[in-house]
């Protein structure tokens, strides 16, 4: 199956901390999938895992398989792996502060032979956001976080990806905002079949967009299944979407602990 | 005021070769956050190298090329070998390293090619050139328009596209590993142009003082110009080298009659001390843009 394909991928920080431990999940090509979970699930090692950047963490993938198609990723350093056609958009947008947006989309641009010519790939991101365009020329550093998110995004579409990872696109945005992003990356997922695997902690707002998600705790994934099954099951409803909407008893509340029973 | 002026015109044009020397350094720093301790060094090597090439009886306008190559080469090894085993290493690790490169670079080229002062002669002549009342160092000025002009074309590099990147992999090493900019190939071009800039400075300043390893020495007046200027900053080792050049030549050229002699290296430590206490990041030394 082409697509991403990561199977029982386990990730050791330090040499000690074992951080996602038998991961296993599937983005089928052309598809939006998300990754959801709690702080410290694990969710941003796994996109590490897939775009190679544990290294400057001092991470390893210790044992299991990534595969993009039928290339076989782990063996390739970051560089080669956006040149596959993955690209990771980082938490905390992590544009380059001191250059101007259009520096920032100059400075993703690989250039080659088979690449298309850099304005088109600019204006097709100033398309998407046209809010960009009039702060082309200040300093990205400067920009608003939502204007930083968009930059980070486009940057990321500027490298001619197929499957494109966002960790937390939402990350201290108004939700009017985390509305408007989410709308582009649909779009942007629709008119170029660009596959799509979205981590997020906005569980609510994520299940809306995409087709399939994975629930991930502890650095295991616990559930897996169709966007519209997982917002209908009990469990995620309580403890990802703030309950089932019935009236809740405080009093009762202390008492009450009921057990993940995907735990062990 | 002649005399003034013969000061203020000498100090700035060899305050210019200061920055060609400090220019390396920057560009490294700017590149990688690495503090090339090894530059002055770098410099002496580079003066050695072109030197080397016209003793086999090459002109020096063969040598030149040569020695450019030579260091460029010298450059992305550095980087290739050394400094990349550093990666996820603490600063000062790094900070040693080029430290001890210094000094390996110091002993090891003259050990081989000799210690005693070598003429270089880039054909420059030594008449001075004599413009109203002011006698201007002929030498000098060469070699403060060659800076000039080797300054203001990383200037425009730093424009292009692999310019672009150079800064974006100095802002932010991961994100630019996301987006698929080869971080080490980078860095190590960085150490490439910083060898060139070498042999710009090594070049007219082995043509002014004769190539030997006191060359090493001029470490400290870059040191200076960074500092003052601004660590990564390209306008900063401009206006940082023609600060430190002229306070270097015109405090000492009233002071040194009293003082005996030698009050220029009180002036570039006393440059770097005040720019420090005063205004730790230099006058272009980019702050880290926070926002609350």
């Amino acid at each position: 199956m082409p697509g991403l394909a990561l199977s029982n991928v386990e990730v050791i920080y330090d040499k000690v901390f074992l951080a996602i431990k038998g991961v296993s999940l599937e983005v089928p090509e052309g598809e939006m999938v998300a990754l959801l979970g709690s702080n410290g699930a694990g969710k941003s090692t796994t996109l590490k895992a897939i775009s190679g950047l544990l290294g400057p963490e001092r991470g390893l993938v210790t044992r299991g398989t990534v595969r993009f198609g039928d290339i076989d990723l782990l063996s390739m350093g970051p560089p080669q792996r956006v040149a596959r056609g993955i690209v990771h958009v980082l938490e905390g947008r992590r544009v380059f502060g001191h250059l101007t947006p259009d520096e920032n989309l100059v400075a993703a641009y690989r250039g080659g032979r088979d690449a298309r010519p850099f304005e088109e790939l600019r204006d097709q991101v100033y398309a998407y956001f046209p809010r960009l365009k009039e702060r082309a020329r200040s300093k990205a550093g400067y920009l608003s976080g939502g204007e930083q998110q968009m930059l980070a995004i486009g940057r990321a579409l500027v490298t001619e990806p197929k499957l494109i990872m966002l960790d937390e696109p939402s990350l201290g945005l108004s939700p009017l905002l985390v509305q408007e992003i989410f709308g582009i990356i649909r779009e942007i997922n629709a008119r170029q079949k660009l596959t799509v695997l979205l981590v997020e902690q906005n569980a609510a707002a994520t299940l809306e967009i995409v087709n399939r998600a994975y629930l991930i705790e502890n650095g295991q994934i616990v559930m897996s299944g169709d966007a519209a099954t997982l917002r209908e099951n009990p469990d995620v409803q309580e403890f990802y979407l703030g309950g089932s909407g019935g009236k809740v008893d405080y009093h009762a509340v202390k008492h009450y602990r009921r057990r993940k029973r995907w735990l062990a | 005021m002649a005399y003034f002026l013969e000061l203020l015109v000498n100090g700035a044009l060899t305050g210019l070769m200061y920055s060609l020397a400090a220019l390396g350094f920057v560009l490294i720093y700017k590149a990688s956050g690495v503090p090339n301790l090894a530059q002055g060094a770098m410099v002496m090597a580079a003066a050695y190298v072109v030197w080397f090439f016209t003793s086999l009886g090459l002109s020096v306008w063969l040598a030149i090329p040569l020695g450019v190559a030579t260091m460029f080469l010298f450059g992305l090894m550095t980087e290739r070998v050394l400094l990349r085993r550093m990666v996820g290493q603490p600063v000062i690790m790094v900070v040693m390293l080029t430290l001890g490169m210094e000094i390996v670079l110091r002993g090891l080229v003259p050990g081989f090619l000799g210690a005693a002062p070598k003429p270089l002669d880039i054909g420059i002549g030594l008449a001075p050139v004599i413009i109203g009342d002011v006698f201007i160092n002929r030498e000098y000025l060469v070699g403060g328009v060659l800076a000039l002009a080797l300054i203001g074309g990383s200037m425009l590099f730093f424009r292009t596209r692999t310019g672009t990147k150079m800064r974006a992999v100095s802002d932010d090493h991961v994100a630019s590993w996301a987006v698929g900019l080869s971080v080490e190939r980078v860095i190590g071009l960085s150490w490439g142009i910083a060898g060139i800039a070498a042999v710009g400075a090594g070049t007219l300043w082995g043509a002014v003082q004769g190539v030997d390893w006191t060359l090493s020495g001029l470490l400290f007046p870059a040191v200076a110009v960074v500092i003052l200027g601004g660590v990564d900053s390209i306008t900063g080792v401009l206006v940082g080298g023609l600060l430190v050049g002229i306070l270097g030549s015109v405090i000492p050229g009233y002071l040194d009659s009293y003082a005996g002699g030698s009050t220029r290296d009180v002036v570039t430590s006393l440059i770097i001390l005040v720019t420090i206490v005063f205004r730790p990041y230099g006058i272009f030394g980019r702050e880290d843009i926070e926002r609350i």
